[in-house]
């Protein structure tokens, strides 16, 4: 993660601020409150956040589509973030986007390439090359309407890489998809960082964005809560302890000692301890049940459980302060 | 040279998208269907004239309902088309893939628009066609009246058009922009009257008389004048190869690319910081 932050960052913004103004006094939304961002060339950053803390206004923002109230946004190195220049340099895939069913897959792109002003050859060459890349070359001349939820997200994949961007935005690049599709998706996403592209993800697919990001920042209410490398945020370990043959009355007992079940199936189940609790102790517990332990574990916080967690306290916070 | 034609290239290939798109909305094909049956169905509707009237009284009628079904279904598919290209987009989010690419708001703007006059044309062109082709088979003489006409309603239905447009750049749904291309297209065509309301204000003498008046004389200076455009009654009652008379085509089709011109500007202001 050393190589992030010895160069400067693609995506930057400082301070930027967004209200949506209401229609009278007091219904105006603070949607955005200084937000600090800086990603790095050559990462995937997993942008997190709840519906409503303001993922969407800051991808927004980002592409020229709605304007800050306040702040900068700095895109290669350049604040005319409407320019052709900087805007050549990015691809974006919109959460849900329409795609008319009347085109052929591969008109989709020439259209699209065409508004980044490729022509000729270039242009065939670019969709050859897109196509392949989200792996719908047996469908390229199929009619959108025969297209899968999962086959329509490839062409707005490969739609937002038909200029060959530096730069991807993707909203929810893996909602709706099956198992093997999301799978797929990933490599393509991995593949691409491989290339040396700048990726930011807005999801709610946690696991998805843990198993490819290098670095998230959560967002809440506005305010980016935490950032940082996967290893740096999901630090936190602690012991699992399997164990079976524990009745209701006995995981009460436990339960009142800080020790919670955190999964279970059949007569198994996982046994978290506590940070700062010896797993001797618990073991001792555990035995005082009669319980038969199977296996102990260390485990490592998830990113879900850090985002409940973030998002918990935050929210606790909010509601404290008002 | 090269800049200006790269500069048109988005617009175009924004234009062209929007024209097969609009070509396949149901609601379009449905009004153009039930024009072509209604100018295809003239021809069987004079049948029931009594036979002892007037030898050309078959003809004009043929000739009145054709120009009426023109006016009323081409200003319907124009509010209709230009009331609900960019809404639409707004809806589904292909505007987002669209202004973020390397495209400006106005060459977005003006690809839409060409779309929706292409639009426009092709059905214009195949009401008339019909139209034509019916007179041209009761005469047998080529209808050019019946072609400056369909020239000057195309002129007639950009002004519609570019306002439509200009509102519906401000609202989110189609809606408001229809009920707004309805009420423009009204209001322009009753604009001779307020030329009336002038020349009788001022007989009682009172102040709010004249006012009235002057507001009316304004307006009717600003609006514009969709009367100007109508060569219906040429078109029933002249031969018709006859050339139009009483009006300058020129101007006429400058005044129509004016106003156009003026509510595409309306349509940039709007649009320029709309937040998406």
């Amino acid at each position: 993660m050393e190589r992030h932050q010895s160069v400067s960052a693609v995506i930057e913004t400082l301070n930027l601020n967004k209200i949506y103004e209401g229609a009278f006094r007091g219904q105006d939304v603070h949607a955005l409150k200084d937000l600090n961002l800086a990603i790095k060339p050559g990462e995937i950053f997993g942008y997190l956040g709840p519906n409503g803390s303001g993922k969407t206004t800051t991808i927004k923002l980002l592409l020229g589509l709605i304007f800050p109230t306040s702040g900068t946004i700095t895109i290669m190195g350049s604040r005319d973030i409407s320019s052709a220049k900087v805007k050549r340099n990015i691809g974006y895939l919109p959460e849900g986007a329409y795609y008319p069913d009347f085109l052929r897959g591969e008109e989709i792109l020439r259209y699209y390439g065409k508004l980044y002003g490729l022509r000729g050859a270039d242009l065939e060459k670019r969709i050859d090359a897109a196509i392949e890349l989200v792996g719908m070359t047996h469908a390229r001349k199929r009619l959108l309407r025969g297209y899968s939820k999962g086959m329509r997200q490839r062409i707005g994949l490969a739609q937002a890489l038909i200029s060959d961007p530096q730069i991807l935005i993707l909203d929810e690049p893996t909602t709706g998809l099956d198992p093997i599709a999301r799978k797929e998706i990933r490599d393509i996403l991995a593949n691409l960082r491989n290339q040396g592209k700048t990726l930011l993800i807005s999801s709610h697919e946690l696991l998805e964005v843990e198993l490819i990001s290098d670095r998230v920042g959560i967002l809440f209410d506005g305010v980016v809560q935490t950032m940082g490398t996967i290893e740096e945020l999901l630090t936190e370990r602690e012991m699992s302890i399997e164990v079976s043959g524990a009745s209701e009355e006995a995981l009460t007992r436990l339960s009142g000692k800080g020790i919670s079940v955190e999964d279970y199936t059949g007569e198994k189940m996982k046994l978290r301890v506590p940070k700062g609790q010896s797993v001797y102790d618990t073991l001792e517990l555990c035995k005082a049940e009669q319980l038969t332990i199977i296996s102990i574990a260390p485990r490592r916080e998830t990113l879900e459980e850090l985002f409940v967690r973030v998002v918990g306290a935050a929210e606790a916070e909010r509601r404290q302060a008002v | 040279m090269t800049a200006v034609i790269d500069s048109f290239r988005g617009p175009w290939c924004i234009a062209v998208y929007t024209w097969r798109e609009g070509m396949r909305k149901k609601t379009l094909v449905g009004f153009l269907v039930l024009s072509l049956l209604v100018i295809f169905g003239s021809s069987f509707m004079s049948s029931f004239l009594d036979p002892s009237a007037q030898s050309d009284m078959e003809l004009k009628l043929i000739k009145d309902i054709c120009v009426t079904t023109i006016a009323i279904f081409g200003m319907l598919i124009t509010v209709f088309i230009s009331a609900s290209v960019v809404p639409t987009e707004m809806d589904n989010k292909v505007i987002y893939t669209v202004l973020s690419k390397p495209v400006r708001r106005v060459q977005y703007l003006l690809g839409k628009f060409l779309g929706v006059q292409l639009i426009i044309l092709v059905n214009l062109a195949l009401m008339g066609a019909l139209f034509f082709l019916a007179i041209y088979l009761k005469q047998r003489i080529l209808p050019t009246l019946l072609l400056w006409s369909i020239l000057l309603t195309y002129f007639q239905f950009i002004i519609v058009s570019a306002f439509t447009f200009a509102i519906s750049c401000a609202s989110t749904s189609s809606v408001l922009p229809t009920i707004g291309g309805l009420f423009i297209y009204i209001t322009g065509t009753l604009t001779e009257y307020l030329k009336d309301v002038f020349t009788r204000s001022g007989q009682t003498g009172e102040l709010l008389d004249k006012i009235v008046g002057y507001l009316a004389y304004a307006l009717y200076n600003v609006l514009p004048n969709l009367m100007h455009f109508d060569l219906k009654d040429q078109i029933i009652n002249r031969a018709p190869n006859d050339p139009p008379t009483d009006v300058l085509i020129p101007n006429l089709i400058a005044y129509g690319l004016l106003y156009a011109i003026t509510g595409f500007i309306m349509s940039y202001i709007i649009f320029r910081r709309k937040e998406m």
